[in-house]
């Protein structure tokens, strides 16, 4: 096939100069839409896999104590704490599920609490009067100094959220089973002049008061958001601390050796969470124990990038839909105004395919132009429509879902036990995900996609376009006129 | 001499039920001879060049080019191999030099020197073109000047024939008799034939066949 038709592309396009930059800025603006709309779009589903991964999702085997935890939940503020008895969970159940797939870490939890021995608990100002009375009512098992017993701190939902952080030495690991180390609030830590390597005793609030001595290896220091909420028990959040769970196991008897709470699982697909959960209730007494999942975080994140990318796959179809009836429009017009030339053009004994081919080429040249430009403004353009649309889908998703399942959605009985509340968990998921942001970076995949879409744009508005090229009779155009 | 082009009965007529512009019009035109159509203004002599052109069929009748119908040669080809057209408005690409209008119509017409920049600007040379103006915009000559790049591009295509509607109309005196001279080459140096509508008599004494149209008849002028 003779080129030639190129050639005569590039030298109407040089030589009308005018129309051409007028071309090119028409592409260029519709481009930079569609690009706009690739880039949020692309930068949404990343955003949802990243999620999978940061956020993530839980599974949590507890005793089942549906039914009586709601009643404990509604007698407590009124009247004096019911006391539940709980079947702790086996390890061994619990080793069981973290082996049938797709969970990536797995946390025990035992909560208890024991009095201060050498040193001396941090005390609420405004809050401890009321909450003493409280307190008298279940002195006998409650202490002073909250102990959360965990297999790594690490994995504990205040520490991944943030709003607990390790200021000194380092936080409780898998290694620290069947040892008494310790990682203490700092607030506490300031109080008794502790620091780590210094050992503390506490004592048995109940049995035989045995007393033990405590290692500190870290310090962690409670954020203000994450502490509130937590007068529960009457005791300032800073007289918690850290152990392995052996150690609240320990302290709670014999006979909760290799039992934990609850052990709380990290699922390595947050997508696959329904599948994780029934694989585990295979795996256990249901009728003692239950598996609740808590994926609230990933499927808020995940609902408000369905609802971005959702909106970018519009733009994108509307803009180019759009596009390729202006550019139609212009080719038709182009052909109108140009048909003389194309008279010409037939009379020489040039095929119609050629002279659409010359058009076409024409507007891909003023594609290629036209790809630059929408490549540095649609980086632009996709920054600001970005952040809005993530402002406004989560602050529409949030207030869906903080009604009904709101707060529950926590982590349901993570960190609690018997009657002592020390939930360092919980509402930090939406938190997490309003802080997702979209990186829409331009990089060579949505190129090639907008120079996709452009090619698609410039072939469908010529075959609109070179419609009148088909129909145009030469002799109409050289001679009658 | 051989026949070169030849109507057979020919007709045509615009609007269906009138009269015919003209009606079994039996002509044979032959290479290396100049012809002048001429006659009074409407009779339809551009609407016969336009025929003999291959820009539109003809209502009755045929038109054979080498003892070929026009019809089966096809008219995009028979437009690109065998004619050359010539247009009282120049119908050069408006946003090409002289130079390019000639390349681009061998390059299309696959003439024999296409890509040959040079023989296009022995062209241009020839019908009189200034050098300085081979690669301006071709809008920045004069009138007289566009149709003599119109004729050069005939002579840089191939086509063995070669028509042109009122060639001359824009032109001044001197450059009509330029424009002549150039078809007459045409027709005796390169052996083509070329057929001129012209209602310029000077034209029409000069061409070495002269056919009169009226009365929807064709009448060759006995001189
Ligand atoms: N597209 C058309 N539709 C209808 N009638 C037409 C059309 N083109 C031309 N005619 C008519 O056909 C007749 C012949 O027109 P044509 O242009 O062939 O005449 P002409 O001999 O070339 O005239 P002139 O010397 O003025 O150029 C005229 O009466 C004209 O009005
Ligand atoms: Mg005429």
């Amino acid at each position: 096939m003779k080129m030639n038709f190129v050639k005569r592309a590039w030298l109407s396009l040089s030589a009308k100069w005018g129309r051409s930059i007028l071309l090119v800025l028409v592409t260029s603006t519709i481009l930079m839409f569609v690009l706009a709309g690739l880039l949020i779009s692309h930068a949404a589903s990343q955003a949802t896999a990243e999620a999978k991964k940061s956020v993530g999702a839980t599974l949590t085997l507890s005793a089942n104590r549906e039914a009586a935890f709601k009643k404990m939940q509604s007698g407590s503020t009124t009247s004096k704490p019911k006391k539940i008895t709980m079947t702790p969970v086996k390890l061994s159940d619990a080793k069981k599920i973290a082996r049938s797939g797709n969970i990536s870490s797995m946390n025990a939890t035992a909560t208890t609490s024991v009095d201060a021995k050498s040193f001396d608990t941090v005390s609420t100002t405004s809050s401890s009067t009321g909450m003493m009375g409280m307190r008298g009512g279940s002195s006998s098992s409650t202490g002073d100094v909250t102990v959360n017993g965990v297999t790594s701190t690490s994995d504990v939902s205040s520490f991944t959220s943030k709003s607990s952080k390790i200021t000194k030495g380092r936080g409780i690991k898998a290694s620290d089973e069947g040892t008494n180390n310790v990682v203490i609030e700092s607030e506490l830590a300031k109080q008794d002049n502790l620091t780590v390597g210094d050992t503390m005793t506490v004592k048995q609030t109940t049995g035989n008061k045995t007393t033990y001595k405590l290692k500190i290896v870290g310090i962690y220091k409670a954020s203000s958001s994450a502490s509130s909420g937590m007068g529960m028990m009457g005791s300032d959040p800073s007289n918690a601390v850290y152990t392995s769970y052996t150690f609240a196991n320990t302290i709670k008897g014999s006979k909760y050796k290799d039992t934990a709470d609850s052990v709380t699982f990290k699922i390595s697909n947050p997508a696959k969470t329904t599948a994780v959960k029934k694989a585990g209730d295979k795996l256990i007494n249901t009728s003692t124990y239950s598996l609740t999942t808590d994926d609230n975080s990933y499927q808020t994140v995940k609902k408000s990038m369905n609802t971005v990318s959702g909106f970018a796959n519009k733009i994108v179809w509307l803009v180019a839909a759009a596009g390729t009836v202006i550019l139609a429009l212009i080719v038709i017009m182009m052909v109108r105004e140009r048909r003389y030339e194309i008279g010409v053009l037939l009379s020489l004994g040039e095929s119609r395919f050629k002279i659409a081919a010359q058009f076409f080429t024409e507007l891909v040249m003023v594609l290629i132009v036209s790809l630059a430009i929408a490549g540095i403004g649609g980086q632009f353009v996709g920054n600001q429509l970005g952040q809005q649309l993530v402002t406004q889908a989560q602050t529409s998703q949030t207030s869906e879902t903080s009604g009904p399942m709101g707060q529950g959605g926590g982590q349901p009985g993570g960190m609690r036990s018997g009657g002592m509340g020390g939930q360092r968990s919980g509402g930090f998921s939406q938190k997490k995900a309003a802080k997702t942001k979209l990186s829409t970076t331009v990089t060579a995949t949505e190129m090639a996609e907008l120079g996709g879409f452009g090619l698609s744009i410039m072939f469908v508005s010529v075959a609109i376009g070179s419609l009148g090229i088909m129909r145009l009779e030469p002799k109409k155009v050289l001679i009658d006129d | 001499m051989t026949t070169m082009l030849e109507t057979k009965d020919l007709a045509y007529w615009y609007e269906n039920g009138s009269r015919p512009l003209f009606k079994d019009v039996n002509l044979t035109f032959e290479a290396g001879k100049s012809y002048a159509i001429v006659g009074q203004s409407g009779t339809g002599k551009t609407t016969f060049l336009s025929l003999l052109a291959g820009l539109d069929h003809p209502k009755a009748g045929e038109i054979l080019y080498d003892n070929e119908t026009l019809k089966k040669i096809g008219l995009t080809n028979y437009r690109r191999r065998d004619v050359s057209i010539v247009f009282q408005a120049y119908n050069l690409f408006n946003y090409m030099s002289p130079v390019n209008n000639l390349m681009t119509a061998m390059a299309i017409t696959n003439a024999e020197h296409r890509g040959d920049q040079e023989y296009a600007k022995r062209m241009l040379e020839q019908i009189g073109i200034p050098k300085g103006d081979f690669n301006r915009n071709v809008t920045h000559l004069s009138g007289g000047q566009q149709q003599r790049v119109a004729i050069a591009r005939t002579m840089c295509c191939d086509a063995a024939l070669v028509v042109a509607d009122e060639p001359t109309g824009n032109l001044d005196e001197q450059n009509t008799k330029a424009v002549i001279n150039q078809f007459q080459s045409i027709a005796h140096d390169q052996g083509k034939c070329v057929i001129i509508v012209t209602h310029e008599p000077e034209v029409a004494k000069q061409c070495d066949v002269e056919i009169q149209l009226a009365d929807r008849e064709f009448q060759t002028v006995v001189r």
